[in-house]
């Protein structure tokens, strides 16, 4: 409870003591313990979303009510009866206006939405009273902010800074409703074009970062990056401008880049370069590749595989590979003369198939162990068409590359780059690293107690209406259960009408950019005024209307430009490295963990071993990260290199013995 | 204090659907014409303003009354409250304002003839009561009802004219730019010698010329006026006047958009009386209405009305 000396010190300069309006009602307009009217002067700085603070002027129970409210309509007419009387006042002529010496009175009257009353009991009608402009205590009280701004149980997370007139508040979400437990998740939505979706996010994780409490934990966030080059360059500063400064400085954030930043990406079909528009050389070095094999694939076949094509037959059979065949001996003494096989890659797989469908034409057999040989056919054609599809994430050798699982870092960005992937390719990344995720959050072995997840586009990936996919699933579980493990999802989207909504409606807290008039139309709007809606679809960059549950109306904020080079900068500053021959990728991909590799080295590499030998020798180096490439390549490539370059210094070496050499001798 | 008056007034019943009585038939004044003297020697009765309206006011001085029979002693004597109020609304910029200290007066009006006036005194303490009757009235006539309610009605129209010339006055006495007066300004001798103070009147119960004046302003065209007169009433201060068209009357009857000006003597009538009349021109706009006189009526005298109504009803600055 304030009381009144401590509302006098709070509001004691002059000008915060100086009435910005009065409240006004009549049987027709009457206020309510919701909703208000006051009227201003014609210059007042006043407008919808502007919090103010009524001062009652009659003691209940012994104290002299204050109600905070926002505006969210507003209206202004004079004393002209009709339009008529306007016209026939000027004959007609609009230019007339100017001759007549007296403006009419007008009238400045204002709605406003309550966010709280002090005292909270008995809840009753606005009283009359002079109302004024809120400054920063008072915003803190309106919005419940006060809550967790108190030292020792600081849990504020700011989210950037109510504007109006003189003030520039600063507005903070409770990090207990952002990340959980008590709510989670956050929903932003605008139209496209004008980036406020992606900075906002930008900024937030960078205000995140910065201020979410050491008790609550550690927190790490996992990027997609879905289309263009929008979150490619997190370590990156960029220009800021004064405004800007002054905003951080206020906000209390440091105006600085992501610190740590790790990027993946898989690599193109080729399999030679990593398929990111980061691939310049002078950012490649926290850019690691993205690759899965025939079991991380296998875990989530259901992503790729449609209904039509993983019937219950087929689905047995691809539960039989799982189990008996991936990484462990398989023995069948009718196949292949009682070949052992051992199923670490697609092209072992293919090679499994392969025996099984020649046993089955040579004996005119129609099954192998209950599984139908048009059944071992169909999931034949659609497994091994999976290292197709996904060319470049998925290896043939089984090589797996993949995020530091069990080893997150506190306050670190992961992103995974899958904006140049196909849509089968992006479904796979996004299902397994999510549900890695929640396996090892649940299992508290992920490195970290919170990831916040940003996925953009859910219009796409989680769309209210259209087929169930995997992907949809997967976001509706970490909406509904993600909280309380700590698994929180920041989406974006452009019609927030057009995604699932309980993805939508479990997002604790809500962003929300310029508008389209259309989307303005639908239900999910329909608690909004006429007035604040007319706001949103207007909305300059950089600002957003904000709902966050202590939040009983939106409120407005400005957010500074992100302190990360844009995406578009980025690209122009760090251009995308062209196609190489096979040596100079080889040569890049290497030099990340030794620059001391020269062309030289790479050439003779090349001219003792075929492609696919090295490409897997070179994804086995980037994830073991060896301190000596030469030696882990020796190693790895056998006898050959060691013996070719010790042995005839500058001679090249036959590949193999040929039987009838005449120069063997 | 109604209540005291009750009980403490023998014979004294409240009425409970106090109506008011300005605006009532007893309003109307009976139609006369009154001759006046020529002052500028013009050839034609009907002078077109050359030059266009200009704006000149720099404020807008109205007043307001409200009388309402309240209670009756025995059947025949009215107990009427009267409030009178007056103010002016300066021209800052475009914008109107309220100027100086807005007067708002209530009080009760009695025939002391009929009633224990001391008795009544200190039931309505502190409201001032006035005697409505004078000596000159007929004794006779005093016994009717309707004869009280009238004397009580120009009682408190007399008191809202002292309101209206004191607010006037003061005007006159510290500012710079000429009051627009809503009515005549003979009443006050303060305004009445003031070059600032222009009195437009509305009504037309007196008319002042002979029959050729009278036709002639009739017939006045849109933006023409009479030539000056100077015309002195009974006890009130001489003053120039003439009569100007604010709107095309066709249409209309004679009287419409008809008003009559007042100003102070001045050595130069002609000079004053176009000037001035460019002034009243240009407060035809914005329209006063839904104000019924929208046609002879000025924005700004509406306004004063309105925030004069506002802080009567109110009781701000009684």
């Amino acid at each position: 409870m304030i009381d009144s000396t401590s509302r006098s010190e709070l509001h004691g300069d002059a000008e915060a003591r100086r009435p910005l309006g009065r409240v006004v009602a009549t049987e027709r307009q009457p206020n309510t313990p919701h909703e208000f009217h006051f009227w201003t002067a014609l210059d007042a700085v006043v407008g919808i979303g502007t919090i103010v603070r009524v001062e009652g002027t009659h003691a209940v129970n012994g104290h002299v009510p204050l109600i905070y409210g926002v505006v969210t309509d507003g209206k202004s007419y004079t004393d002209v009866p009709s339009p008529l009387v306007d016209v026939l006042g000027f004959d007609g002529d609009p230019a007339g206006v100017s001759l007549a010496p007296t403006d009419r009175t007008e009238i400045r009257l204002y709605s406003a939405a309550v966010l709280r009353q002090l005292p909270e009991e008995p809840l009753q009608p606005v009283p009359m009273g002079e109302v004024f402009a809120a400054n920063d205590a008072d915003v803190a009280i309106a919005l419940r902010m006060d809550g967790y701004l108190r030292d020792g149980a600081r849990t504020a997370i700011p989210v950037g800074l109510y504007h109006a007139g003189h003030t520039a508040a600063p507005i903070h979400l409770d990090a207990d409703f952002l990340l959980g437990p008590e709510a989670a998740h956050l929903s932003i939505s605008g139209v496209s074009g004008l980036a406020t979706k992606t900075s906002a996010i930008e900024w937030l994780l960078a205000s995140l970062f910065a201020h979410f409490p050491a008790a609550k934990g550690s927190v790490a966030a996992v990027c997609f990056n879905v289309k263009g080059p929008d979150l490619l360059y997190l370590d990156q500063p960029a220009e800021m401008l004064d405004e800007d400064l002054v905003m951080y400085d206020r906000l209390g954030v440091p105006a600085q880049p992501f610190e740590r930043v790790q990027y993946f990406a898989p690599y193109k079909a080729d399999g030679r370069s990593l398929n990111t528009i980061r691939s310049n050389e002078a950012l490649r070095h926290n850019v690691t590749p993205l690759t899965w094999g025939l079991r991380e694939v296998l875990q989530f076949a259901e992503v790729l595989l449609n209904k039509d094509d993983v019937d219950a037959k087929a689905d047995a059979l691809i539960d039989f590979i799982g189990e008996k065949l991936v990484d462990r001996e398989f023995h069948d003494p009718r196949l292949a003369n009682g070949k052992r096989f051992r199923v670490r890659s697609f092209a072992d797989l293919e090679e499994f198939f392969r025996d099984v469908l020649s046993h089955l034409e040579e004996r005119g057999g129609e099954s192998w162990r209950t599984h139908h040989a048009a059944t071992i056919r169909k999931v034949r054609n659609r497994l091994i068409n999976i290292s197709t599809r996904c060319a470049g994430l998925v290896t043939d050798d089984g090589q797996t590359s993949d995020l530091p699982w069990g080893s997150f870092q506190d306050r670190t960005v992961y992103v995974v780059d899958v904006a140049l992937l196909e849509e089968d390719a992006q479904d796979l990344i996004f299902a397994r690293a999510v549900s890695k995720l929640r396996e090892h959050l649940e299992s508290r072995s992920l490195g970290v107690d919170h990831v916040v997840v940003f996925v953009d586009e859910l219009n796409k990936y989680a769309p209210g209406d259209g087929p169930d996919t995997y992907v949809r699933k997967m976001l509706l579980d970490i909406a509904e259960r993600g909280r309380y493990l700590g698994l929180v999802l920041f989406g974006a989207q452009q019609f927030r009408s057009q995604v699932h909504r309980r993805v939508v409606g479990n997002a604790g807290t809500s962003l929300y950019g310029r508008m389209d008039a259309d989307e303005l139309a639908t239900p999910g709007y329909a608690t909004l005024s006429a007035a604040t809606k007319s706001k949103l679809a207007t909305l300059a960059k950089g600002q957003l209307m904000v709902r966050h549950p202590h939040f009983t109306q939106p409120v407005f904020v400005r957010f500074p430009r992100p302190a990360v080079l844009r995406g578009r900068d980025g690209a122009e500053r760090f251009p995308q490295a062209h196609d190489v021959s096979f040596e100079a990728a080889l040569l890049g991909a290497l030099r990340v963990l030794d620059s001391s590799l020269d062309p030289a080295w790479v050439a003779k590499l090349r001219a003792l071993h075929d492609d696919a030998e090295l490409l897997a020798v070179r994804n086995a180096a980037l994830q073991q990260r060896p301190k000596n490439v030469r030696r882990f390549f020796e190693a790895k490539l056998g006898a050959r290199l060691p013996a070719r370059e010790a042995g005839l210094p500058g001679v090249p070496a036959a590949i193999r013995a040929l039987p009838d050499d005449p120069y063997a001798d | 204090m109604l209540r005291t008056v009750l009980t403490q007034v023998e014979g004294v019943r409240a009425v409970l659907d106090a109506s008011p009585l300005d605006g009532t038939p007893l309003d109307a004044e009976p139609p006369r014409v009154v001759d006046a003297e020529a002052v500028e020697n013009a050839t034609n009765r009907s002078i077109p303003i050359v030059g266009g309206s200009i704006p000149g006011f720099g404020a807008f001085l109205d007043g307001r009354q409200d009388s309402r029979i309240v209670a009756w002693i025995g059947a025949l004597t009215p107990l009427v409250i009267g409030t009178v109020s007056a103010g002016i609304q300066q021209r800052d910029g475009r914008r109107l304002r309220s100027w100086g200290e807005t007067i708002v007066e209530r009080r009760l009006y009695a025939p002391f003839a009929r009633v224990d006036s001391d008795r009544l005194r200190r039931a309505c303490h502190p409201l001032p009561v006035v005697d409505t009757l004078t000596r000159d009235d007929d004794p006779a006539s005093a016994l009717h009802p309707a004869f009280l309610q009238e004397r009580a009605r120009q009682a408190v129209l007399r008191d809202r004219e002292d309101a209206e010339q004191r607010v006037g006055a003061a005007w006159c006495a510290v500012a710079q730019v000429p009051l627009f007066v809503d009515g005549g300004i003979a009443g006050s001798d303060s305004m009445a010698r003031s070059p600032l103070a222009i009195g437009v009147v509305k009504s037309h119960r007196t008319f002042y010329g002979d029959a050729e004046g009278m036709a002639a302003a009739l017939g006045l065209g849109p933006a023409e006026r009479t030539p000056v007169v100077r015309i002195a009433p009974r006890g009130r201060r001489p003053v120039y006047s003439w009569y100007l068209r604010l709107r095309d009357p066709a249409g209309h009857d004679a009287l419409w958009g008809l008003v009559r000006i007042e100003v102070a003597e001045t050595s130069d009538p002609t000079g004053r009386a176009d000037l001035v009349s460019r002034w009243v021109l240009a407060e035809r706009a914005p329209l006063a209405a839904p104000d019924a006189r929208w046609d002879r009526m000025t924005y700004g005298v509406r306004a004063v009305e309105q925030a004069l109504g506002a802080v009567a009803r109110s009781g701000w600055r009684t």
